[in-house]
């Protein structure tokens, strides 16, 4: 029987304020029903005396404890401040409007809750309704921004008393949201609640400079700096390519000039250079396919020019925008027609649609999807395909932020129905997807026990999905194939498959799409995608 | 009394209007943000599987058709039959629907009185037998909007409290004033109810009451009538207090939040407005902000220690 929750819980200094029970997490089928291990490990001592997980017992942000009560004063004084930017067109008018509209038109009827696959996946664990942020936020401005007489805040219920330990709760709670949308996708008010964990985020980053390392310090700042969040420099990038060149040669016989730094090739194609190091055959495979059909492209070896990742979009408006400016003033250099993103959602979302409105003058280039030209590719009869050596099950996960996000939803199936006879969608799907649980920079924080809480909790819905899909042949005799075209997402069912030991149970392999199409390719000799390399 | 409620009548309408407008034009004069667009977004060509233009190469050299019809209807009806709310909580559904037409109802109710009025004053006689068939045709619509309006927002006034306190989630999310609302509401359309029922079964008196509000004659009215009345006035006062704008704002939304896919194309005025905005200055203090600089000066020069390049 769960404890009913209030929200003074929340404010409460020491204890943990919700603590996860295994048994309440939602069910996965067999044989993923029985809890062989805890879902989540418990911090070392040290680590509990560093950082504070009195959310939830888990760590995204970590911070550390004041040391004096002057401190907490000067900490909660200068969040304050940065809430109060919020409500600044100066600082804030990139997200002005429906911040506002959030805060003000939202009827707390919880119609978002059931929707949430973090809520529902935790058993339904109050702190991770939806609702819960704007909650406190709205609490935080009632009292402490617009301070609102007491007997009002008493009828409104919007009374909160502050603390360090809330502040540190919010901050880990903000980081407990994929930002996927599916809330804001079924409120019949427009109210967007993932919007208010990022504006929670953006005062922690853009005003205190609090964002969890593997997103701000070793990502945006990396890739501003070196040219990847990856921090592969330039010169890295050149042998990762003489390499994937060699590759493809020994897999498919083919000599291919990976083009680098070609002036006025007419795309620049800029895949999440995690692919680089993790899937060198994403990028091998995007090449086989570019060079069959006779495309004029190039990759590009600019800051930011080589790797398509955004991470600000997650956490600060700035981080997103001198990205999105490195990335274009890249294309620029080059002289070429156009961009086209890799596989990589966030990538697509923040380089096509939310870029759009940070770039002005000679960097408004146009971006594009390189999906719908796979598309036009595939169907277009220009290489031969061979449906049949892709005859095994598949099914296609569809990343929030190409596909909620942005809209691309058919151009990825037309390319699956003709070259896997196995195809077969999950449940929901397209829009209405589900998250695969690593948004928001989840899929690459791996500090302390979060990867646990990632796997166990945000991604248990994805992984449901993924199992229920391939019901009609669960062993690991038969191989199965998740197609996701999304670097991000690969990252987290790479992390999460291995967690529930997917391929020795069940035999399935995750990887992109373009794999999935140089498989096909009629004249190929050997096929390109290797099982082994689960 | 009867000029009392006339003067009332007048200025609750006067002050709703005042205020709801304020609040819409203070809504929309919000710099415009950056996109933040979801799908489906229901002007799109490809709306029912959720596909935007993006679906297509070199999409900027495409048309990109939209159906303003369609996503008007779409977000209208919403507001008369609350499918979220039908398909994800039922229960809740049964108490709020009734509870939301029976505001729609009671102002299309008065609307109508409003119109019906006028018509008498041009000496259409409003009754069940008028031998005028305008004069008919306003009598059932008057008696169909009014007891839907009383008998739906009585129901609905009584169902939401009891929904809100059985489901734990709306449990904890709900406030004092939820419940102020919910008893007062009930007071409103309960008191119309008795009325009607009780007093005026042919909704005479409402017809008086209009006649004199446009006439400025006061009428002669039963105090329970009056006294419903009042009520309502007082409650199209208290309205903009409320969250109640949403009717409104949630389509805004939709249009300026959620199916803003314009995009921003050299030369356009978009681009213009997004320049002049990256002008502004910024104050955040996080180190890797400049803060005092404008917008586009903080998003080029990087703001942080080292900046250069790794040269191969
Ligand atoms: S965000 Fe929307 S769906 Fe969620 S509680 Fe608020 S109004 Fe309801
Ligand atoms: S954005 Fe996704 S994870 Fe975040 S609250 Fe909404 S549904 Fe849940
Ligand atoms: S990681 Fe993939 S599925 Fe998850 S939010 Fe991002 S795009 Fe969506």
């Amino acid at each position: 029987m769960k404890k009913n929750f209030h929200i003074d819980d929340f404010t409460h200094p020491g204890g943990q304020v919700t603590e996860l029970d295994p048994a309440e997490l939602s069910p996965l089928p067999p044989p993923y029903d029985k809890r062989e291990k805890p879902p989540i490990r418990k911090l070392t001592d040290e680590q509990s005396t560093r950082m504070d997980a009195s959310l939830d017992g888990v760590v995204a942000i970590g911070l550390t404890p004041p040391k004096s009560p002057e401190e907490e004063k000067a900490f909660i004084d200068k969040f304050l401040a940065g809430i109060e930017k919020l409500f600044s067109t100066d600082d804030n008018w990139t997200f002005l409007q429906p911040l506002v509209h959030t805060l003000e038109y939202c009827v707390k009827c919880q119609i978002c809750s059931d929707a949430c696959p973090v809520y529902v996946s935790s058993g339904r664990q109050d702190i991770y309704r939806p609702t819960m942020r704007p909650e406190l936020f709205r609490r935080i401005v009632s009292t402490y921004i617009k301070k609102e007489h007491p007997l009002l805040r008493k009828i409104k219920d919007s009374d909160i008393d502050l603390n360090w330990q809330t502040l540190a709760r919010l901050g880990e709670l903000a980081y407990r949201c994929t930002l996927c949308r599916r809330c804001a996708q079924v409120c019949p008010l427009s109210c967007d609640n993932a919007l208010i964990s990022r504006e929670i985020r953006k005062v922690f980053s853009q005003q205190m400079g609090i964002a969890p390392k593997e997103i701000h310090e070793k990502g945006s700042v990396q890739q501003l700096r070196v040219g990847s969040s990856t921090g592969m420099t330039p010169a890295a990038l050149r042998n990762i390519l003489e390499f994937a060149e060699e590759e493809i040669e020994e897999k498919t016989g083919r000599k291919i000039k990976i083009p680098v730094d070609k002036k006025g090739a007419d795309i620049l194609l800029i895949h999440n250079a995690g692919e680089f190091i993790a899937w060198p055959e994403n990028l091998e495979a995007f090449a086989i396919i570019l060079d069959a059909a006779g495309v004029d492209w190039t990759l590009s070896t600019e800051i930011a020019g080589y790797d398509s990742v955004n991470y600000g979009v997650w956490y600060d408006d700035f981080q997103f925008a001198r990205v999105a400016i490195r990335q274009s003033q890249a294309a620029r250099a080059l002289g070429v027609r156009k961009i086209s993103l890799g596989e990589c959602g966030h990538a697509h979302k923040a380089g096509i649609v939310v870029a759009d409105r940070v770039l002005v003058g000679d960097l408004i280039i146009p971006r594009e999807s390189s999906l719908p030209l796979l598309e036009e590719i595939v169907l277009s009869g220009r290489i031969k395909f061979d449906p049949s050596r892709n005859h095994f099950p598949v099914t296609l996960h569809d990343p929030c932020n190409m596909v909620r996000l942005m809209g691309i939803v058919e151009p990825q199936r037309r390319i699956l129905r003709k070259i896997c006879p196995q195809f077969r969608e999950m449940t929901p799907h397209g829009v209405e997807n589900y998250c695969c649980g690593g948004g928001s920079g989840f899929a690459i924080t791996q500090s302390t026990n979060f990867p646990d809480w990632r796997n166990s909790v945000s991604g248990r819905m994805k992984m449901k999905q993924i199992l229920e899909a391939f019901q009609d042949a669960p062993g690991p005799e038969v191989k199965k194939y998740v197609c996701a075209p999304c670097s991000n997402c690969k990252g987290q069912f790479r992390d999460m498959f291995e967690y529930y030991d997917v391929w020795e149970k069940s035999g399935i392999l995750y990887g992109g799409l373009v794999e999935l199409i140089v498989n096909a390719m009629a004249d190929l000799k050997k096929p390109f995608i290797q099982w082994e390399w689960h | 009394m009867g000029t009392l409620i006339i003067v009332l009548t007048y200025i609750a309408y006067v002050f709703i209007v005042v205020v709801y407008t304020i609040k819409i034009v203070a809504w929309l004069k919000l710099p415009p943000h950056i996109r933040w667009d979801l799908y489906p977004v229901i002007h799109e060509e490809n709306y029912r599987y959720g596909g935007s233009y993006y679906e297509q190469p070199e999409w900027w050299t495409k048309p990109r058709p939209r159906n303003t019809w369609r996503s008007l209807f779409y977000s209208l009806k919403d507001n008369f039959y609350m499918g979220e709310y039908f398909n994800r909580n039922r229960t809740y559904w049964l108490c709020l629907l009734p509870w939301h037409l029976g505001f729609i109802f009671i102002i299309t109710f008065h609307i109508l009185c409003f119109f019906a009025a006028v018509t008498m004053v041009g000496g259409l006689e409003i009754t069940a037998g008028s031998p005028q068939l305008l004069g008919k045709g306003f009598y059932y619509l008057l008696l169909l909007t009014g007891g839907v309006a009383f008998v739906a927002g009585t129901f609905g006034s009584i169902g939401m409290p009891i929904v809100r306190l059985a489901d734990r989630g709306l449990r904890t999310y709900s406030m004092p004033m939820n419940f102020f609302n919910y008893f007062f509401f009930l007071v409103v359309y309960g008191s119309g109810l008795f009325a009607w029922l009780m007093l005026d079964p042919t909704l005479e008196e409402y017809r008086a009451y209009w006649l004199g509000l446009i006439t400025l004659t006061p009428p002669e009215l039963h105090p329970l009538t009056v006294l419903h009345i009042v009520l309502f006035d007082i409650f199209l006062i208290y309205l903009p207090f409320t969250r109640s704008t949403h009717y409104i704002t949630r389509i805004l939304a939709y249009y300026f939040i959620r199916w803003d896919d314009e995009p921003n194309l050299p030369g356009g005025k978009m681009e213009k407005q997004i320049a002049s905005l990256l002008e502004r200055k910024v104050s955040w203090e996080g180190k890797h902000i400049p803060s005092g600089k404008s917008w586009a000066e903080a998003a080029t020069e990087s703001g942080l220690p080292e900046t250069k390049k790794d040269t191969p």
